[in-house]
């Protein structure tokens, strides 16, 4: 399980934030539909900025200081501010955007749970034995 | 002590909970990665990916704790 899963949860996240949105804004109404939407994104930006700072700032070659700092200067008062202010628009209720917002962590976890269940992640000899049986 | 003086004291603690918890777990998970990609600097792709996975899970609880605070603040001096 390499960085492509990262990428992965962020496209499958995108798809089904855009296979919902017209059910929820039929369903549920524009304000409601477009929370989701916007917490979804919120949350799809969220994990990129962590992933950008974590391989920026945790890797053997040691700490890229440059690229780090303007992550940093970028996610937390631009990211947390626009979070802030979604949360403050009173057309938004906050927990279609919580709901957005997670979306992105329960694709993560059933991807994750889907490999564990299709033994992708082992050896292909611990694979093979797992499959055929011997311990 | 009435209903709102309660929680108006309880919201402000109870975020400042979750952001020591997550702060302390954030710490730790950074720690433990750091020492695995010492000692195996090949395996830093796979120790990413799940620091990724660790440092997202922790900080959406605590956006969790944010957003229940903004829920109930509204209940605040109404």
């Amino acid at each position: 399980m390499g960085l492509e899963f990262i990428h992965r949860t962020l496209r499958t996240t995108g798809i089904v934030l855009l296979i919902l949105f017209p059910f929820f804004l039929y369903y549920f109404g524009v304000w409601k539909a477009l929370a989701l939407f916007s917490g979804g994104v919120w949350g799809m930006l969220n994990l990129w900025f962590i992933t950008l700072t974590v391989r920026a700032a945790i890797r053997p070659e040691g700490v890229d200081k440059p690229r780090t700092i303007a992550l940093l200067l970028f996610k937390f008062p631009l990211l947390y501010v626009s979070g802030y202010f979604l949360l403050k628009i009173s057309l938004f209720q906050p927990l279609w955007l919580l709901a957005g917002a997670f979306a992105t962590v329960v694709i993560m976890i059933l991807k994750a749970l889907g490999r564990v269940l299709l033994h992708l992640d082992m050896d292909s000899t611990e694979s093979r034995a797992k499959t055929s049986g011997v311990a | 002590m009435e209903y709102q003086a309660m929680l108006a004291w309880a919201l402000p603690m109870g975020v400042g909970l979750a952001a020591v918890g997550s702060g302390l777990g954030l710490g730790r998970a950074v720690g433990s990665a750091m020492e695995a990609i010492g000692r195996q600097p090949e395996a830093a792709g796979k120790i990413q990916t799940a620091m990724i996975i660790g440092a997202a899970l922790i900080e959406a609880l605590t956006i969790y704790a944010l957003v229940v605070f903004f829920i109930l603040s509204g209940k605040i001096g109404s």
